[in-house]
């Protein structure tokens, strides 16, 4: 080792600077946001009146912070048990092609850097009423015209698909990413020993990924507790708070209401229950996947 | 020993990098701090002169932070350059540097971080109510009333209420409006109508629009203050002009039957579809292109929609084509029946930080003079159709107006004999939240009635007047 690295004052300077940041960027953060999160602030005033746990009572006491609560379940459960076995089912088939391997992979990956503001433009036409796409193939088959995002019934569906295909080619990247990353030779093997194609990929490649799988699911349910942009583009929470979430009831109820202090405890909502989702999925389900030996 | 020395220097250098880097600007703090040692409630701005001293022509800068971004905006940002000009030319010294920040972003996030961190621009866009008295209360804002004395222009507003706290006015409006039908003359001349004169001769119009497969009235619900622009006039038609206003003292309840009776006015015109179908999905910009496309006969809209009817904008198509008129009188409506809707909620601030610099407080006084006048108002209101926030002479008026549509504008709002604000600036934030996000949605969509709505309304009401600051 380094000589200067057996130093610990020298060490000790090595962690500094990486700690000030951490300490300044989010520590420092979290620990304001609980302070603020038991006052009045109106995020303007110098003077910050305690009010304990007013703000908590309040938001338990509010029915539209429970539809946005549902409403981020919604995402979590539409991330696990539709778009995730999407990206692997789309992984398996990516991973599999002869040709064009790069061009699929481009293709897919497309979405997820396009910004969420053209996104919500984008698929604003594809659920137009008179001229959209869904309601032309709909009009094909002689079903009336569906209003996708003015009606309550289908308005946070809509939502939904449009997240789910922003964000699906992101993690079909990293999928592919673990299948390819298998030894050539297990497959070969299989394949020697007579296991045809979808054997293969489901009793020796899914296997081997399902790490990977867990971690798509880990980040799939923190994204879906902090979803906000894209029902702002797409219904900015409507219709008549609909397809509120957590992150929307903070800004228009709290935020945009001069009203800090109980913004900061809905703030402080949100990382507690994404908190407790994520530790409850690590300690039940991914830590028995952890591990995958060749 | 060497390396570690070497090593140690180089922490010490990044480390002090980063500290310095986030230290912040003290000065403007130090100045706020300053004006509050005067121990009095708010910063006035003083009339002491600054002549004693020779003035200094050492150069310095002001921020201006304005929202006219964006093509439909390009009037009336000349309007502002050519103001700053005029200002750098009174005030040796001077540089102005002009801040654009969308609107929203302004008021709802950049402004308010700056507030509360306390370096906000030394002039900034504001909304009078309820954002201007939050500020004042705080003292972050310039008094202007002793500025406007000396300019002699203190009674020259129409109306300063949204910017006045406590008896001192913190902003100046920078235009006005008003809300109405704007209606498709072509289509109303080919039917041999006229602008309606009785709500029931509008109602006729509607229905026969309807029965002639047109869109009657032009929708865009997906932000609720669009469909609440008319739903705020009907009520106040139905339970008079004065009613809104009444909520937050508990004079009058949100349940009251007329206010209900305009509710319910509305859910009738919901159900008879002369709305676009699918309005909830919609949003504001595509409420112009309904009408402007000639699907919808009727916009109901703020006069500021006047400026799309020009020469190189959207509804260019239209001009010399498109109509204005008031709400009809109610039959047993309360109170005055020509009443319009009119605010002059949004304008200039100016940051209370100034009294203390004698040069920003004198560029702060030309700023006003150079903007709110005659002439800047004139040209507000013929090259972009923003109505006037200063009392002008009728004559005046009618010599500029060369506009039609302008024309017929003005002669509405003579016509009205009294005016009510927008109830944004007249209930709690909370209301507001409610009726704009969840009510008058429920009540489009039809989840509502309008009695369940009155009493979701009344008990948001209650709570907010309940409610101690």
């Amino acid at each position: 080792m380094n000589k200067a690295l057996r130093n610990p004052v020298v060490f000790t300077l090595f962690v500094v600077p990486a700690l000030i940041l951490f300490l300044m960027f989010f520590i420092y953060p979290i620990f304001s946001s609980i302070y603020y999160s038991f006052t009045s602030w109106n995020g303007v005033s110098a003077t910050v009146k305690y009010t304990g746990f007013s703000n908590y009572t309040k938001a338990f006491g509010d029915e539209r912070f429970w539809i946005s609560v549902k409403n981020n379940g919604w995402f979590i459960l539409f991330s696990v048990f539709i778009q995730v076995p999407l990206i692997v089912i789309f992984s398996l088939l990516i991973a599999n092609v002869k040709k064009l391997k790069g061009l699929y992979k481009t293709a897919v990956f497309m979405p997820s850097i396009m910004s969420t503001a053209v996104i919500g433009i984008l698929w604003g036409f594809i659920y137009e009423p008179n001229i959209g796409l869904f309601n032309k193939l709909l009009s094909l088959v002689g079903i009336n015209p569906v209003y996708w995002l003015s009606d309550e019934r289908f308005a946070m569906l809509s939502i939904l698909i449009t997240n789910a295909w922003q964000w699906t080619g992101f993690y079909i990247v990293m999928v592919l990413a673990a299948i390819l990353s298998i030894p050539g030779e297990l497959d070969e093997a299989a394949a020697i020993d007579g296991a045809t194609r979808f054997q293969r990929a489901t009793r020796i490649t899914l296997p081997l990924i399902v790490p990977i799988i867990s971690v798509v699911i880990m980040l799939s349910i923190a994204g879906a507790m902090k979803a906000a942009d894209i029902v702002i583009v797409m219904t900015k929470g409507g219709p008549a708070g609909s397809t509120e979430v957590m992150a929307t009831y903070m800004i228009k109820y709290a935020i945009t209401n001069f009203k800090y202090g109980y913004g900061n405890a809905i703030a402080v909502l949100i990382f507690a229950f994404t908190l407790v989702v994520t530790v409850l999925y690590q300690v039940l389900i991914a830590r028995r996947t952890e591990r995958v030996e060749y | 020993m060497k390396k570690s020395m070497t090593l140690l220097l180089s922490l010490i250098f990044v480390s002090s990098a980063l500290l310095a880097g986030c230290g912040g600007n003290n000065n403007t703090s130090t100045t706020n701090g300053e004006g509050n040692k005067t121990g009095t409630n708010t910063v006035e701005a003083t009339n002491a002169p600054a002549t004693e001293e020779p003035v200094s022509e050492e150069p310095f800068e002001m921020t201006i932070r304005h929202t006219q971004v964006g093509a439909d905006k390009q009037k009336r940002l000349a309007i502002l350059e050519d103001v700053v000009k005029k200002v750098e030319g009174d005030v040796p010294g001077l540089t102005f540097k002009l801040d654009g920040v969308e609107s929203d972003v302004n008021r709802k996030e950049k402004l308010r971080g700056e507030m509360a961190a306390g370096n906000p621009p030394q002039v900034f866009d504001l909304f009078g109510s309820p954002d201007s008295k939050i500020y004042a209360k705080e003292n972050k804002l310039l008094d202007l009333t002793p500025i406007l004395e000396e300019l002699g222009i203190k009674d020259k507003f129409s109306n300063l209420d949204p910017f006045t706290y406590e008896g001192k006015i913190y902003g100046l409006p920078i235009g006005g409006s008003g809300e109405g039908f704007f209606y498709n003359k072509e289509y109303y001349n080919s039917k041999g109508w006229k602008a309606p004169t009785t709500f029931a001769e509008l109602e006729q119009q509607l229905a026969d629009i309807k029965a002639d497969g047109k869109v009657p009235l032009a929708a865009a619900s997906k932000a609720g203050w669009v469909p609440l622009m008319l739903a705020n006039h009907l009520w106040s038609r139905y339970a008079g002009p004065e009613v809104t206003a009444k909520f937050a003292t508990g004079e009058a309840k949100w349940t009251d039957p007329q206010v209900v009776a305009g509710f319910a006015k509305y859910k009738d015109w919901v159900d008879k579809g002369y709305f676009k179908k699918g309005e909830l999905g919609f949003e504001y910009a595509e409420y112009t292109t309904q009408f402007t496309s000639g699907e919808a006969i009727l916009l109901y809209d703020g006069t500021w929609k006047s400026s799309v009817f020009k020469p190189g904008q959207s509804g260019e198509g239209l001009i010399g084509k498109v109509g204005f008129f008031n709400i009809p009188p109610v039959e047993g409506g309360v109170g005055d029946q020509t009443a319009l809707m009119r605010d002059v909620n949004n304008g200039y601030g100016f940051s209370a930080a100034v009294a203390n610099d004698p040069r920003q407080l004198a560029a702060v006084k030309s700023f006003i003079k150079n903007l709110f006048n005659e002439e800047m108002q004139l040209r507000g209101l013929v090259e972009d159709g923003v109505l006037p926030a200063m009392k002008i002479d009728q004559n005046v008026l009618n010599e500029n107006i060369t506009d039609d549509l302008m024309s017929e504008i003005v002669a509405v709002l003579n016509n009205s004999q009294s005016s009510f604000p927008a109830f944004d600036s007249l209930v709690q934030a909370d209301v507001t939240t409610e009726i704009s996000n969840i009510q008058i949605q429920k009540l489009i969509g039809g989840q509502t009635t309008p009695e369940k709505m009155g009493e979701a309304l009344q008990k948001v009401q209650e709570e907010a007047n309940a409610a101690v600051e």
